[in-house]
């Protein structure tokens, strides 16, 4: 890492009476990246971030923010801090801008900039015109997003989100994933944990994979497909598939096994590398008509499944 | 910013939250229409006074009403402090903590910038603030009652002392229903034992006081003392007793009792709830959502 860690945890465990929920997690997450962290229910995903946040005391090791330990200073490691929950609640009574004043008043902002930031804010997340409504007239959907600029609402260093596009609409699931990538660029850290593999893949550039309160993964994302792929596959559907056509192909350095099933064929790659005008101009050697050729790389799920496998 | 203002933030915080509540407002007119209803009460006696009594009991009778006209306004200010005042305080200050775990919310008040400690002085204090508010609304209707329809009403200058007396013997049970708040972190539970020990309380000095009467043995007024209802009760009245010094008003004379010791009791028991609440906000994880 080529600066100080923004987040780091060290050794973190923490016991919820005999059960052990983190079983000495340690990660570090820089500046300006959009951290993944993955892992199946129960995995121990909302006890690493309820600790990050100083609302667990680990029964072992530590979490600092920016080289504050939350626990210890709240009011400084939490300043520059911004955090959306899994299925936000707020109270009722308030209206969004309310609600937002509110918390921007905790950050201490002074009223002309909560103004200001209320509307900016608003605009953001497509509220503008709820602004004035309760907040118990709001869909599931728009106490997400009402969330999300809560958590932004102190122009955080690093965002910390939990689930952070559940019960979101499509159109909103991306405007947010652009807003994630966007902030990163602009220096700022974000910690997203999902379960949303899709969604990882698309945004992260590094991850965490937890099961049973245990680590499993902790790297870039390129590290982890890479890390937990064993092969690349091309499958190729074809008009008419002959036999001189398959030990041809069985011959190619590059090529591991060929696998045929009436008019399609499966090569299997010993590179991790898209190799299909390759393979295809051989085939065209041999006079094949090819109807489709697909490559299969490996994704982030079967990645987090083996990895998952490989961590029990 | 400095802590003062994050407390400050979280009693205007505590305020709304106390004030969106239907059931709290529901109580608050409640202590209303009981002061009006004791105002109706004794205008009808002043207006229809009982006959057919015994000589001596008719004397004393008419003595006390006649005495007591000038000062209704202590009578219409003390009438709601033994029984509703105390459940307003319950009502503030038993969901204050715990509706933050169930609902979630404390998630995320707690998540920004502020240290449990000021967190807790900030809903603590709201819940004080709100509780000010309602005593002095109380204060200023059962005197305007008075000064209208019984005038003229004497030793209004008491006014700010008797108000001041009622609030500070109510910490006992806004303190006892906060810290069952954060103790169990249960609205329900919190509120049904704070009113639990609050009826016990009366009762058992109930019991105790009469059993005192009937066998004359000071032993049972003694222990009665020592319950969170006795002075919660007493110490307004204590006071106004102290302030009229005036032996000859039957009322007034009937209030004497140890200033001190309600008084007292009221900041040891006060003191040791609120220290028991921080312990366990301090000491423990912040409870997850629970409803």
């Amino acid at each position: 890492m080529a600066s100080q860690p923004v987040i780091t945890v060290s050794s973190l465990t923490k016991y919820y009476g005999d059960f052990k929920a983190l079983d000495s997690i340690s990660f570090a997450v820089g500046k300006g990246w959009v951290y993944g962290y993955l892992g199946p229910n129960g995995a121990g995903k909302t006890t690493t971030i309820r600790t990050m946040l100083g609302l667990l005391k680990p029964d072992q090791g530590e979490v600092q923010i920016t080289g504050i330990n939350p626990t210890e200073n709240p009011v400084q490691a939490l300043q520059s801090l911004g955090y959306a929950p899994e299925l936000p609640t707020m109270q009722t009574f308030f209206t969004g801008e309310q609600m937002l004043d509110f918390m921007g008043k905790m950050f201490g902002l002074a009223t002309q900039v909560r103004k200001e930031k209320i509307k900016q804010l608003l605009d953001l997340v497509g509220l503008e015109e709820w602004g004035d409504k309760k907040i118990g007239k709001y869909s599931k959907g728009m106490v997400q997003r009402l969330s999300l600029a809560l958590a932004l609402v102190n122009d955080p260093m690093v965002l910390i989100m939990d689930e952070p596009t559940i019960g979101m609409d499509p159109e909103a699931t991306a405007h947010f994933r652009n807003l994630f990538t966007t902030l990163s660029k602009q220096g700022k850290t974000v910690f997203i944990s999902s379960h949303l593999l899709d969604e990882v893949q698309r945004i992260c550039t590094h991850v965490g994979m937890i099961n049973r309160g245990r680590m499993v993964f902790d790297g870039p994302i390129t590290q982890v497909l890479e890390t937990f792929t064993q092969q690349w596959v091309i499958e190729a559907e074809l008009k008419k598939v002959t036999k001189t056509m398959i030990s041809a192909l069985k011959k190619l350095d590059y090529v591991q096994n060929v696998k045929s099933e009436e008019n399609k064929l499966r090569i299997e790659l010993k590179e991790k590398k898209d190799l299909r005008g390759e393979i295809s101009s051989e085939i065209f050697k041999h006079k094949g008509v090819l109807l489709s050729l697909n490559l299969h790389r490996v994704t982030l799920e079967d990645a987090y499944l083996r990895a998952l496998k490989g961590g029990q | 910013m400095n802590a003062l203002r994050r407390v400050a933030v979280i009693i205007g915080y505590e305020w709304r939250r106390a004030l969106a509540k239907k059931k709290f407002i529901a109580l608050v007119i409640l202590v209303f229409a009981v002061q009006i209803m004791i105002f109706a009460i004794f205008n009808y006696l002043f207006t229809n006074p009982p006959t057919g009594l015994p000589t001596p009991l008719q004397e004393q009778l008419e003595q006390a009403l006649e005495q007591t006209r000038p000062l209704m306004w202590i009578v219409e200010v003390l009438a709601p402090q033994g029984l509703f005042m105390s459940l307003v305080a319950i009502m503030i200050a038993g969901g204050s903590m715990s509706e933050e775990y169930e609902h979630g919310t404390a998630d995320i008040l707690l998540s920004k910038p502020i240290t449990k400690i000021e967190y807790l002085t900030g809903k603590y204090l709201g819940g004080l603030l709100l509780l000010s508010f309602v005593t002095a609304l109380t204060t200023m209707l059962g005197t305007i009652l008075a000064v209208a329809f019984f005038s003229p009403q004497e030793h209004l200058q008491f006014i700010p002392h008797i108000y001041l007396a009622v609030l500070y013997s109510n910490l006992v049970f806004l303190s006892l229903a906060f810290m069952f708040s954060e103790v169990f972190r249960r609205t329900t539970l919190a509120l049904l034992s704070a009113i639990g020990v609050f009826i016990a309380s009366m009762m058992i000095s109930g019991i105790l006081s009469g059993v005192h009467g009937l066998t004359g043995e000071s032993l049972y007024l003694e222990v009665s003392k020592w319950l969170p209802s006795w002075s919660v009760s007493n110490f307004p009245s204590f006071l106004m007793g102290e302030l009229l010094n005036e032996p000859s008003i039957m009322f007034a004379s009937l209030a004497r009792g140890d200033l001190l010791f309600a008084g007292a009791l009221v900041a040891v028991y006060t003191t040791v709830f609120i220290v028991v609440a921080i312990v366990r906000l301090v000491r423990s994880d912040v409870t997850k959502r629970t409803d």
